[in-house]
């Protein structure tokens, strides 16, 4: 495959690196990448193996039920019907704010090693094989099981791609989410092998509704149990399920799948489909679309399709080999791929070396512009692209930047989020619920004493929640305080990176600094501002 | 950002506001598309097609694949008795709809059977299309495109019905209720606005909204199979070579953001509701149409979308719980529209990519299948069964799935040609069959 010549390197195109195979960076970041090779710089973004090590967030580690909570969910049977239902809905109550919780915090976890330059490259890949891979904590129901996955893709990210294929069909909360945990061979479950054909390795147009079918039949077996092998007790403190083989609900019959006949199992048909020809055709598209925002050209998806299939499909290599293919670099592409929500947010906390909002109000944040992880709106994913951009989403980007900018600080509102959910969801605060009974519900005094607690809550959650300014120092020198056209040039250089800045946008920027020498941190907020709520911002 | 004073895009354009008082450069899309947007701005805008008392449609997509055969059940059938021993809708539950038809309603659409009975909807029944598709998302594109199963177009039908009918209109010609741009708005010259009614959860699951308190409440196990709305997206068409490029989109997206949200917030706050509505996220959506419509907006479209028909398993109760909250909200909303004296203007069509497997499965569920009826409801619209209920004996399946009777591009012909008053072939490619749909 075609590579860039060392000559050919320079800060423009490590700046179009470091914000497509990361979030990208400081221009600090930008020139060490720069000075070397571009073999050299693809290899130090993706970090050694031992980076794929990630101690989970705290919350993981303990069960997920107090033992009050375990004593209680055991004595359930014993009760009577009336008070069983009234103890199980609280139950389900408290054990629904916990996941909600450690929802929060894994995702504050994943966004902080997104952020971090060490990890970013493959936390980048994380977030491609979370959207491809698509699970949704809506039907899955539990951090543990998506935190496992999102480990587990961490762990086999750089390797080979059958590796990762036979970790998904194996995992738990994808034998949830695609119903594969329930099927058997009485009547074997479609669900999972569809989207094994359709969009995770084949795409459509490439496999029968026969393979489907036969293939399920293949799957069963591979199921989820609360123990860690079959036969043995529960163990009464596991509230998460394990991946088990499970022989006696395997159809172990002969199938017939792509035209060859077996009595194959999971690993077969995984084998089988990436056998296929289809199959390094559709991968290497679907990573060349997420790097580059655009399809690839016919000639450019045959270097890939050679490329990988040299590699063994061997994912590291590859995406060094595309990387540093002078075609990523394409002026044509330039500016035409859109950056996802929570590549923005992190992409410009990055870029204003600035830390990232709490856990609670940067999910609210990712969520609101169309990306909530451990969400994805269904098994395809994220569509991507443009469709990351309506006139609602385009508005909140630009005052979600106005936040990151200036800060919120003394805001009274931050637009339509309510703080206090948030902060009392993710559990930063506690507000006692009020013991009304009855019509109390209309007593004045109730309902003043509510109100004012709602008020303090929501006044708590304001400062709990508060985004501080951007630091300025870094982004603007004495001597850029004095010269409005060097600082449109730093800011446009450090914001925008690839192709240096068109002349009139740089006007468009000029008219924020206004004319007051020295440029106050006002006036200096006002011109970082006017760069990030522009269109060309939101590319990248 | 703001430009104060600003209505319309017309009003932008005519002022001559494009590179005069803007505090930035011309976005480059104008530059390009500038002559032909000024030469929409007088003429198109002012005829007929855009005017605030033109007819208007609202396409209500049930995401997922509904159950066609539960949600209008065939009456008096053995084939569909011995398919459905545990799922089958027991006859004396359906809502009966009159002395001649040989189908009812699910129990949960009772607000729908009155309607019915009002003479203000129609079901068409048997709707497909020739070798369905049973994914999702290809199937979804199939509907939203109008192709046939074996093309592919990177417009969608409403799409080219803007790029024909009103290619110099607002953006608010088209309005989504929702965080995403429907496959089927997509355009040589993209149109539509998204807008949302806050309230009311939005539901994108089929499961019961509780993990439940025993062992396998980790597990979720019984959560319906939902992957929320399988709405496919403008995505695809974006690349290199593709029509649109993303800066252009922004840039177009940007004057949008400040012309237009500001127009539908103001007609959303001139309209009233003159009925109650379920409390239900679609309620909520439909309550904003309808204000929206008071309002006075222009818009020829609306688009909304309710998830979680991919009912696999555990489908009775998902599938009851979610056509009550469909047909409560359609029906508040057809009352509303009546009470407001715009019911003769509006039809409302609902469809899913597809309906389901005949034969029930053993998770108590159905899988994919392929054709269904749909709902068309509004003043304009004829009352009664249309086309044909298809046979459900084993020998006239098709790989055990419901054969098609009516082709869905005739719906589609029949409400661009008889409601909004356009020639459908430019728009469909060819010409379908029209239906007896509108008086």
């Amino acid at each position: 495959m075609a590579s860039l010549p060392a000559s050919a390197w320079d800060k423009e195109k490590a700046g179009v690196l470091l914000q497509r195979a990361g979030f990208g960076g400081t221009p600090e970041e930008v020139d060490a990448l720069a000075r070397m090779q571009p073999w050299q710089a693809a290899d130090f973004l993706l970090g050694s193996p031992e980076l794929a090590k990630a101690d989970p967030p705290e919350s993981i580690t303990r069960p997920g039920l107090t033992e009050q909570q375990r004593y209680l969910r055991r004595r359930l049977t014993l009760l009577t019907p009336k008070d069983r239902e009234e103890k199980a809905s609280q139950l389900n109550r408290a054990v629904r704010a916990e996941q909600e919780r450690r929802l929060t915090e894994l995702r504050g976890w994943w966004l902080d090693r997104m952020a971090n330059s060490a990890t970013a490259a493959r936390e980048k890949l994380v977030l491609f094989l979370h959207g491809h891979f698509a699970t949704s904590e809506e039907k899955v129901r539990n951090p543990v099981l998506l935190y496992r996955q999102n480990q587990m893709f961490r762990e086999k990210a750089l390797g080979p791609w059958s590796e990762l294929v036979l970790g998904i069909a194996r995992d738990p909360a994808m034998l949830i989410y695609l119903d594969g945990a329930k099927s058997r061979p009485e009547h074997p479950n479609e669900n999972f092998s569809r989207e094994l054909f359709e969009l995770f390795t084949l795409g459509e147009g490439n496999y029968t509704e026969k393979d489907i079918q036969e293939s399920a039949r293949a799957f069963t077996g591979w199921t989820i149990r609360m123990t860690k092998k079959p036969g043995e007790a529960m163990d009464e403190e596991t509230t998460e399920p394990y991946f088990v083989n499970y022989p006696k609900w395997h159809d172990a019959k002969s199938k017939k799948i792509f035209g060859k006949s077996g009595g194959f199992d999971g690993e077969d048909v995984v084998r089988l489909a990436l056998e296929q020809p289809a199959a390094s055709r559709w991968i290497t598209g679907k990573l060349w679309r997420f790097y580059t925002g655009s399809n690839p050209s016919p000639p450019m998806h045959r270097e890939l399709v050679a490329t990988w299939d040299e590699n063994k499909g061997q994912i590291r290599p590859f995406l060094q080999a595309m990387w540093t293919h002078p075609e990523f670099y394409n002026p044509e592409l330039a500016r035409n791929r859109v950056k996802s929500p929570v590549e923005w947010l992190v992409g410009l906390c990055r870029q204003l070396g600035r830390a990232l909002p709490a856990p609670a109000l940067a999910s609210e944040m990712t969520s609101q512009l169309g990306q909530k992880l451990f969400a994805p709106p269904n098994v395809k994913g994220w569509d991507g692209g443009i469709t990351w951009i309506n006139t609602a989403s385009l508005e909140k980007r630009y005052e979600y930047g106005n936040w990151l900018v200036g800060g919120t600080v003394g805001m009274r509102r931050l637009g339509e989020m309510d703080l206090a959910r948030l902060a009392i969801q993710s559990g930063l605060l506690e507000v006692p619920r009020p013991m009304i009974e009855g019509n109390a519900v209309d007593d004045p005094n109730v309902k003043k004493d509510f109100a004012e607690k709602r008020k303090a809550a929501a006044r708590q959650a304001r400062e709990l929640l508060a985004i501080s300014p951007a630091p300025l120092g870094p982004l603007a020198g004495p001597d850029e305080r004095q010269d409005p056209d060097r600082l449109v040039a730093q800011l446009s250089a450090r914001l925008l990176p690839g192709e240096p800045t068109p002349p009139e946008l740089q006007a468009r920027y000029r008219k924020a600094t206004g004319e007051a020498i020295p440029l106050n941190d006002a006036a200096v907020r006002q011109t970082i501002l006017a760069i990030v709520q522009s269109p060309v911002y939101q590319l990248g | 950002m703001k430009e104060p004073g600003l209505k319309t895009r017309r009003e932008f354009l005519r002022t001559g506001l494009l590179g005069s008082s803007l505090s930035w450069t011309v976005p480059s899309f104008l530059q390009n598309t500038m002559l032909s947007l000024h030469a929409a701005a007088d003429g198109q805008l002012v005829q007929g097609v855009t005017g605030k008392d033109g007819n208007i449609l609202v396409v209500l997509q049930l995401a997922g694949g509904n159950d066609g055969l539960n949600t209008v059940v065939p009456m008096g059938n053995d084939d569909y008795r011995r398919a459905r021993p545990t799922l089958g809708i027991r006859e004396e539950q359906v809502l009966k709809l009159g002395q001649k038809e040989k189908a009812g309603f699910h129990p949960a659409l009772a607000a729908l059977a009155k309607a019915y009975a009002d003479g203000s909807l129609a079901v068409v029944q048997g709707v497909g299309y020739p070798n369905p598709n049973r994914s999702h998302f290809r199937s979804t594109e199939i509907w939203a495109t109008a192709t046939d199963e074996n093309q592919s177009s990177s417009t969608g039908w409403i799409g080219r019905y803007f790029d024909n009918a009103c290619s110099g209109c607002d953006a608010a010609v088209g309005i989504t209720l929702g965080s995403q741009t429907p496959q089927a708005f997509a355009a040589k010259t993209p149109k539509g606005v998204l807008y949302e009614a806050g309230g009311g959860k939005r539901r994108r699951l089929g499961a019961d909204g509780e993990p439940e308190a025993d062992g396998s409440m980790a597990m979720a196990m019984d959560g319906e199979a939902e992957e929320g709305p399988a709405g496919g997206s403008i995505g695809d068409i974006a690349g290199p070579s593709g029509k649109i490029n993303a800066l252009d989109f922004l840039e177009r997206t940007e004057m949008d953001v400040q012309i237009t949200q500001k127009e539908i917030a103001a007609a959303a706050g001139r309209g009233k509701n003159g009925v109650p509505y379920p409390g239900s996220w679609l309620g909520n959506q439909f309550a904003l149409i309808s204000r929206l419509i008071a309002g006075g907006m222009k818009t020829r479209v609306y688009y909304v979308s309710q998830g979680g028909y991919d009912t696999h398993t555990g489908q009775a109760n998902a599938q009851e719980r979610l056509l009550r909250e469909m047909g409560d909200a359609v029906a508040a909303f057809l009352a509303d529209l009546k009470a407001q004296g715009n019911l003769g203007r509006v039809t409302l069509m609902t469809f899913s990519e597809f309906g389901r497997r005949v034969k029930e499965n053993a998770s108590g569920g159905t899988d994919h299948g392929a054709a269904a009826p749909l709902f068309l409801a509004g003043g304009g619209v004829t009352a009664g069964l249309l086309g044909q209920m298809p046979s459900l004996a084993p020998r006239d399946l098709d790989d055990g799935d419901v054969k098609f009777t009516v082709d869905f591009r005739s719906v589609y012909a029949t409400i661009l040609e008889k409601h909004l008053g356009v020639k459908s072939d430019p728009i469909l490619g060819r010409a379908f069959p029209l239906l007896k749909a509108y008086g």
